[in-house]
């Protein structure tokens, strides 16, 4: 009992000096499951390789350049996607946000075109734009562009009337309102939907670089498949998941912890 | 001298779902000289926030005329502050950018808007607080972040729309306290909306009746100053004007 209370308090204290181990830590049950089921050989190796292999695989692609080019690739295309659908949005939902005319006439148009999901355009696009970054970046937008839209009407909405009033009975002009107390008002729903959109985005854009792409992660595993290489498949997906971590732990949550939780507008 | 001037005020809108007209205020008509403190008190319904987000440029008026210093208003303006029920204070702004707001609207340089700030903070004893978010604060602190960024502002006349409705008993009175001893030493002209007429009474110069979207009755209250809960709460006048004044919101 002593050991484990002692043990207990040291795992506390170490990963309150380091929290990237408190993140670390869950993933060793998963890793040892993954180790015990391919050293009882009930898959071929070929099927479903170990750790080790993985871990070679990745060197030896980072080694040969191939990895950190399709993994720059991804990322250009997914930020280049995501900054264009946010310059989109943002104005987009404040305009809806705050003119209830606006809201009428584009709500059902926008929840039309949310409805058909980014890998529907698909076909359409390849007829028109080709195999190619046009294609790619229409799709990351249009997934990027639904999420933030419709966060940031609901964030222009919530802030509260009496804001607003105050702000312009101290003085403000319309425009002033809209940038002291709209904008920031509406950030921590903005930020919300900027998750979900790059959540998405990211998601979309492997599809998509798995049907057209020359390059970057989703290209990587479906190439892997062709020549049936299940340690580069693995790879990948373990790549996708540990950026998408990186993405919110390094970026986002630190954003939400200096607004919107600061301000007591949301709730940690 | 008259600063604010209401004549044959009234407020009718159409209510789209019952299909008719609705008569908020029927015809106010009201004097408030500068530096005079009159509180509004009537029951709900009676049509007393109406009249002051018609003052305040909120919404627009139906008839009648609102003349701040002889020029009719239309629209909010900086030279009517407002004191809200829900405080109304920005939450990602700190209480001295809260309280500087007013003055960085009208192109006051940074280090000089601080200054005003913190002294009108210093004014409402929050100087401590001056670093701090809105919701680090209380409510009772929030009310006097919210009163002093109206008053830091310099306004020509102060709304306050049932400002202490939304504290606790012993902070009102607290709050009601602060409210008249900042009074007498700035001289702002104040509106102050109430449902509660002790409050009425104990703030004010003149307490105006509303019913119904009528003015019912203006009592005077000469009680002297500065009034403390202590000395007012057993006063003989106090209690007279105050059994006067509810039972004239009760019947009406």
């Amino acid at each position: 009992m002593n050991i484990l209370l002692r043990s207990w308090s040291a795992y506390t204290r170490a990963t309150a000096r380091w929290p990237g181990l408190a993140a670390l830590v869950p993933f060793i049950p998963v890793i040892a499951l993954w180790i015990a089921v391919t050293e009882s050989g009930m898959f071929p190796r070929a099927f479903l390789p170990g750790p080790v292999e993985v871990v070679k695989a990745f060197f030896s692609l980072t080694y040969r350049g191939i990895l950190p080019d399709y993994l720059q690739d991804s990322l250009v295309r997914l930020i280049t996607g995501a900054a264009l659908g946010m310059a989109i949005g943002i104005p987009l939902g404040v305009l809806i946000g705050t003119s209830k005319w606006a809201h009428r006439v584009s709500w059902p148009i926008l929840l039309f075109f949310q409805a058909i999901g980014d890998i529907a355009w698909l076909p359409i696009l390849l007829i028109w734009f080709g195999f190619g970054l046009t294609t790619m970046t229409f799709v990351i937008v249009y997934t990027v562009l639904f999420p933030v839209v419709l966060n940031t009407v609901l964030g222009v909405e919530s802030v509260p009337r009496d804001l607003a009033r105050a702000a312009r009975s101290l003085g403000a002009s319309p425009a002033r309102v809209l940038w002291e107390v709209t904008l920031p008002g509406a950030l921590p729903n903005i930020i919300t939907g900027l998750r979900n959109g790059l959540g998405y985005g990211w998601r979309a854009l492997i599809a998509v670089e798995m049907i057209v792409g020359t390059s970057g992660i989703g290209f990587l595993m479906f190439d892997a498949r062709r020549s049936g290489s299940v340690v580069e498949i693995l790879l990948g997906m373990i790549i996708l998941g540990l950026l998408w971590y990186i993405v919110d732990a390094w970026i986002l949550a630190p954003i939400e912890r200096a607004t919107g939780q600061r301000w007591g507008l949301v709730t940690s | 001298m008259k600063t604010l001037e209401l004549r044959n005020l009234a407020k009718t809108y159409f209510d789209p779902y019952a299909g008719s007209h609705v008569t908020a205020v029927h015809d106010v008509s009201l004097d408030v000289q500068q530096g005079d403190f009159v509180s509004v008190v009537g029951p709900s319904g009676c049509g007393k926030t109406t009249i002051l987000n018609m003052v305040a440029g909120f919404i627009p008026h139906s008839g009648g005329e609102i003349l701040l210093n002889g020029k009719a208003v239309s629209g909010p303006g900086p030279e009517r502050g407002v004191v809200f029920q829900s405080f109304a204070l920005f939450p990602w702004k700190t209480v001295l950018d809260n309280v500087g707001f007013g003055p960085k609207m009208r192109g006051v340089p940074k280090a000089e808007r601080d200054k005003i700030a913190h002294e009108y903070l210093a004014l409402a004893g929050l100087s401590h607080a001056a670093n701090r978010y809105p919701n680090e604060l209380s409510g009772g602190m929030q009310q006097r972040v919210g009163v002093v960024r109206a008053l830091a502002n310099n306004p020509e006349v102060l709304l306050m729309d049932e400002p202490f409705a939304s504290v606790d008993a012993q902070t009102r009175m607290t709050l009601q306290e602060e409210l008249t001893r900042i009074w007498q030493e700035r001289r702002p002209t104040v509106i102050f909306v109430t449902h509660d007429v002790a409050e009425a009474v104990f703030l004010a110069n003149r307490v105006v009746v509303l019913s119904k979207g009528r003015v019912l009755d203006q009592i005077q209250v000469a009680l002297p100053r500065p009034r403390v809960w202590d000395d007012l709460m057993e006063d003989e006048t106090f209690k007279r004007l105050s059994a006067h004044v509810l039972q004239m919101v009760r019947s009406a």
